[in-house]
């Protein structure tokens, strides 16, 4: 494994030289060592409108920069070149054959015509050869109407076939391979860009896919029957320019032209994936990747891609309230609601737990502490624990990711400690491999052995070995390395820091990211790094939350408010009999199913919240769809107990932002101040609290439904 | 014609559910207590009507007549259904139902699609 | 009467789809698990080749291993007369390249027997200039004398037939290929005593078989008749440099 690794650093990096350009969007840092002595810029003509360009920058990429765009399908901006498709020919003065632009390093004065009848004739040709072998049945393609063939074909194409072999030796027919049950593969398709290749051999480190047989032969595929087992699997769907790899979830489902798409943000990862959600008549069909170059790049893991179909499984769609017996029975709003704030009513302020789960959003995180808050209680917890120890959550910097996710790329050593970065966050591994392959940076890890597609040191699996580190009395070559380097980063995974030793592990981490913080030429790098494992944990403990349920569980409570907490931290056993349980959330899980009021909420796809990713980032997420049944938005569910009755129908209609310039205006103040309050008729008469003892329900609610 | 109504109270009864007031000869009364009423002098298409039942209250429509009063009512037959020997009778006929739209008994089609979102349920527990 | 039916049937019966001509692949570039050919068909270097693999390795840098490549493709296949797919896996770890390295390896090149072929593979060429020269008597010979037809394998497993392509003996066309020996020039009484030779455990000489010695003429040289003049041939005495006297064994000799 090693020197097939290093194999592949080598060529890369070699591609990489030539191209300075593909780097320049990706950050605006530069590092006092990065910076070299700039050679020349090179001027060429394209169309004839001058481009001055580094050495090395491609004929496609110079064109590219004044807007010129020339038809390909092999190259892609994030894998290395193949020129293999042969669609970017262009014609270049004083060149007997038209270039492959993809692959043509500029030279000065070079004279490149993207537009003549050589170029256009060159194109028709290619186009032509690529029909020849590619099956007209586009009518039940799922690529059809986002496909790259039938674009260009229109675009470039021949207005005319000649085609006629099919009268005598047929059309070329490949095997279909089998991949795995996420990828559908329609092998005849296969135009051989080879992009699948390259991606899953660079960017996913899993050496499956390939060429086999030469010449009309030739087929790409993976010759013995394999799944394609990658947690970027799905990315080679995107990449395909045809129809030959597909979602298999996704087949046959929609047309693109049919689909609305509204820029969301990724909550199954602690990294906050920029996305699109695809959707019809109001049911999500795919999620694809938005380009974001800070966090995702324009890659998306696959369960972030794949898991949308669990959207409509095992949902939430009415409230519930247990009955005699304990079974939850569907109940309307009113009546859920009632019950739920008589419950926190009546409980005494120690005696209530609020817990925050994985997929909240901030602002039901914030309007939940407000509530817990005006009830006199600070019990507002989340379920992932962090250590307290120390500065504990203060300061910002000591829970999350520091270097951001981009800036990884730049570092020259990394240190993981205690954490599968593959499996907690597979794009932030993708973005370590990327460095690790382009930019020669070394990593080690301390922690299980595992294969994070990328060879590193194994400096062990025991937490002295950080203590070693810290008090730099370990002789370890990785502690050299770490010490010499210039952009040294640490990453501390925090399901580490839930076990008994999770304090002092952190304290070593942070001595050691300290010391080497200390060392450091450049003052604005940061070392030290912690990656959370869900999207709300930062968020949660920005607003104030305390990290773990352990303390509270002890104390008995007698309301737990469960906002979508369902890792099973807290369980029945954990909790007296008498105990009330509030679930609030989208699915019905572990929390659901220990509740006796169920509060349906809206899932990520179907509201307006803010997620903050592992790096600080605020992202918001947008409604694509409306949520199930009865379900609603959970900041507006909470809001219920705080409003009076009168205004529930209007606060409905309000932007979750307004509201929480509100909140935060008022801060714990018993009610909510809206700014209309003033203009309330008098003979509506003072506003009933739903908290208010002399409350009566009243049947005509606007909540009754959605 | 007060006489004929019912006297003063039973005559504003019928003004406020009808806002008319007639007279006529009964000519007949159906199963659900509708009665039917003629009276020649009015001109034609406004000398037969139907009183509703005081079963329906405000409720009444066209479409709680029966068929058989419908022909006469409308002029399609002179012959009275009680007294038309002509008249088809079979085991099979079934009782006149009124249009049930916009109440609790009207009819629904239901979905034969599967529901896009599928609801949790919740595990029934054991009594203790 | 049953004519009428039959065509109504034909008729009826008839597919609505209209499908095209497929042009298929003459081999399989896909690897199906089979009894003799499976992850788990026991191979292993043998000592005196891994040692050969070794010195292979050893030409090349360190890190760039991959480049022993199709040697050790090649030391395997002579090794067992072909290459199993548990042979490859036995090199990608070696050489620790990823597998589908050497599947594409070993797909491209046709040299390269992904299944037995025999313990002799009869190869034929059907390229026009052996075409020319009667190749398809040839190959109907073979096929006679071998008793397995083209693709396959013969019972015994002593012959594999397969047609190929030109192999750069044209001028002494027909050629028939057994493993690394060239025959050439053959004809009918030729193939059948290769292949009798083969039967019986000899290794028939190589070469062409019509008396020539390589590719000359058949009714012999037709130029070129006297010897070449020596070098320094027309210069002047003094120019001669001693290497040009006619002791100088690389010289044609005049006599």
């Amino acid at each position: 494994m090693w020197s097939l690794q290093r194999m592949l650093r080598q060529p890369l990096s070699r591609a990489l030289a030539l191209s300075p350009s593909r780097l320049a969007p990706l950050t605006a840092r530069k590092f006092a060592d990065q910076v070299q002595a700039q050679p020349d810029n090179v001027e060429l003509f394209i169309d004839d409108k001058p481009v001055s360009v580094p050495p090395g920058t491609t004929v496609l990429q110079a064109a590219a920069q004044i807007g010129v765009e020339i038809p390909r399908f092999c190259y892609h901006e994030r894998l290395a070149v193949a020129g293999n498709c042969r669609m970017c020919l262009v014609e270049v003065e004083k060149s007997p054959k038209p270039i492959a632009a993809c692959a043509m390093p500029v030279m000065k004065g070079m004279r490149v015509k993207t537009n003549s009848d050589l170029t256009r004739k060159a194109r028709e040709g290619v186009m032509e050869f690529l029909l020849v072998n590619h099956p007209l049945d586009c009518p039940i393609c799922d690529q059809g109407g986002e496909c790259d063939l039938q674009d260009q074909s229109m675009a470039f194409g021949s207005d005319k076939s000649r085609f006629t072999d099919i009268h005598f030796s047929g059309k070329r027919a490949v095997e279909d391979k089998d991949v795995g049950p996420l990828i559908k593969t329609i092998m005849t398709r296969c135009i051989h860009c080879t992009r699948c290749i390259r991606f899953a051999s660079e960017v996913a480190g899993v050496d499956d896919f390939g060429t086999t047989g030469r010449g009309t032969d030739m087929q790409v595929g993976t010759y013995v029957e394999k799944m394609f087992l990658s947690e970027l699997s799905g990315n080679i769907i995107d990449l395909c320019p045809v129809g030959a790899l597909t979602s298999k979830p996704y087949s046959f489902a929609a047309r693109p032209w049919e689909t609305r798409r509204i820029d969301s943000v990724d909550v199954l990862d602690p990294l906050g994936s920029n996305i699109v959600v695809a959707t019809r008549t109001n049911e999500v069909l795919r999620i694809l990747p938005r380009t974001n170059e800070e966090i995702n790049e324009e890659w998306l893991s696959d369960k972030s891609r794949f898991a949308c179909d669990g959207l409509k499984r095992q949902r939430l769609v009415t409230p519930m309230i247990a009955d005699s017996r304990g079974n939850l029975t569907p109940v309307e709003w009113e009546e859920a609601i009632v019950a739920a704030a008589r419950a926190l009513r009546d409980c005494p302020p120690n005696k209530l737990l609020a817990v925050a789960g994985e997929l909240a959003d901030a602002e039901s995180l914030v309007a939940l502490k407000d509530l817990v808050n005006r009830l006199g209680s600070e019990n507002a917890c989340t379920e992932q624990y962090f250590p307290l120890e120390g500065a504990g959550t203060d300061l910002r910097s000591s829970y999350v990711l520091n270097t951001k996710i981009a800036n990884v790329e730049d570092a020259d050593f990394v240190l993981l400690i205690g954490t599968n970065v593959r499996f907690e966050a597979p794009l932030l591994n993708a973005r370590i491999r990327k460095a690790f392959i382009h930019k020669e940076t070394d990593i080690a890890s301390i922690g299980p052995k595992v294969d994070l597609t990328y060879e590193y040191i194994h400096v062990g699996d025991s937490a002295s070995i950080v203590k070693d580190f810290a008090t730099g009395s370990s002789s370890h070559e990785a502690l050299k390395r770490l010490e010499s380097a210039k952009r040294p980063v640490v990453i501390i995974g925090a399901d580490q820091l839930k076990t008994p030793e999770g304090p002092a592990l952190l304290a070593y981490t942070q001595e050691l990211a300290l010391r080497l913080q200390d060392k450091l030429a450049d003052k604005e790098w940061k070392v030290l790094n912690v990656l959370q494992r869900t999207a709300s944990q930062v968020a949660a403990l920005d607003i104030g939350y305390t990290p773990g349920v352990g303390k509270y569980l002890q104390d008995g409570p007698k309301v737990v408010f469960l906002l979508g907490a369902d890792a099973g931290v807290v369980t029945r056993e954990a909790l007296p009999k008498d105990c009330v349980v509030i679930y609030q959330g989208h699915h019905g899980d572990a929390g659901a199913a220990i509740a006796d009021i169920v509060l349906p909420g809206a899932a990520y796809t179907e509201k307006r919240g803010t997620f903050v990713n592992a790096e600080g980032r605020a992202q918001q997420t947008l409604p694509a769809v409306t949520p199930p049944g009865k379900a609603r938005e959970d900041w507006k569910i909470i809001r219920e107990f705080q409003i009076p009755r009168f205004c529930a129908a209007w606060i409905q209609r309000l932007p979750a932002t307004r509201l929480m310039s509100s909140v935060h205006l008022v801060g714990g103040r018993p009610m909510l101040r809206l700014p209309v309050r003033g203009a309330i008729p008098a003979f509506l008469g003072t506003p009933t609290s739903i908290l208010s003892p002399n409350y009566v329900p009243d049947c005509h609610s606007s909540f009754a439904t959605r | 014609m007060v006489r004929q109504n019912g006297g003063i109270l039973g005559s504003l009864h019928k003004l406020y559910r009808q806002e008319e007031l007639k007279d006529g000869k009964l000519v007949g009364e159906d199963s659900f207590g509708n009665k039917y009423y003629e009276n020649p002098r009015y001109f034609y298409s406004r000398n037969r009507w139907v009183e509703y039942s005081d079963n329906f209250h405000m409720n009444y429509d066209a479409s709680q007549v029966p068929a058989e009063w419908y022909g006469w009512l409308h002029y399609k037959t002179d012959l009275l259904p009680h007294q038309d020997p002509g008249r088809p009778k079979y085991k099979w006929m079934a009782e006149h139902t009124e249009n049930l739209s916009g109440t609790t008994g009207q009819y629904v089609p239901y979905s034969t699609t599967r529901p896009k979102v599928e609801a949790w349920m919740p595990k029934p527990k054991t009594s203790a | 009467m049953f004519k009428i039916l039959d065509k109504a049937k034909t008729l009826l019966l008839k597919r609505n789809i209209s499908t095209s001509g497929r042009l298929r692949s003459e081999e399989l570039f896909v690897h199906r698990d089979s009894k003799d050919n499976n992850p788990q068909t026991p191979f292993d270097f043998s000592e005196a080749n891994l040692k050969r693999l070794a010195a292979v390795i050893q030409n090349y840098p360190e890190g760039a291993q991959r480049s022993a490549l199709s040697a050790a493709l090649d030391i395997a296949q002579r090794q067992i007369g072909w290459l199993p797919i548990s042979a490859m896996h036995k090199i990608a770890e070696l050489l620790s390249v990823p597998r589908m390295r050497v599947y594409e390896w070993a797909t491209f090149y046709t040299m390269i027997k992904r299944k037995f072929r025999g313990k002799f593979n009869i190869k034929v060429c059907v390229t026009t200039p052996c075409m020319l020269r009667g190749s398809d008597c040839i190959l109907q010979v073979v096929e006679e004398e071998t008793c397995c037809t083209v693709g396959n394998v013969s019972k015994d497993g002593l012959f594999g037939v397969d047609i190929v392509q030109c192999q750069g003996a044209c001028v002494n066309a027909p050629v028939v290929v057994v493993d690394d020996d060239y025959y050439e020039d053959v004809t009918i009484a030729d193939v059948q005593n290769i292949i009798q030779c083969l039967k019986s455990g000899g290794i028939p000489q190589w070469g062409p078989l019509s008396g020539r010695f390589a590719s000359e003429p058949i009714s012999g040289p037709t130029t070129l008749l006297t010897p070449p003049p020596q070098p320094g041939f027309g210069i002047q005495e003094a120019l001669l440099t001693p290497s040009c006297n006619p002791g100088n064994p690389c010289a044609p000799s005049t006599k």
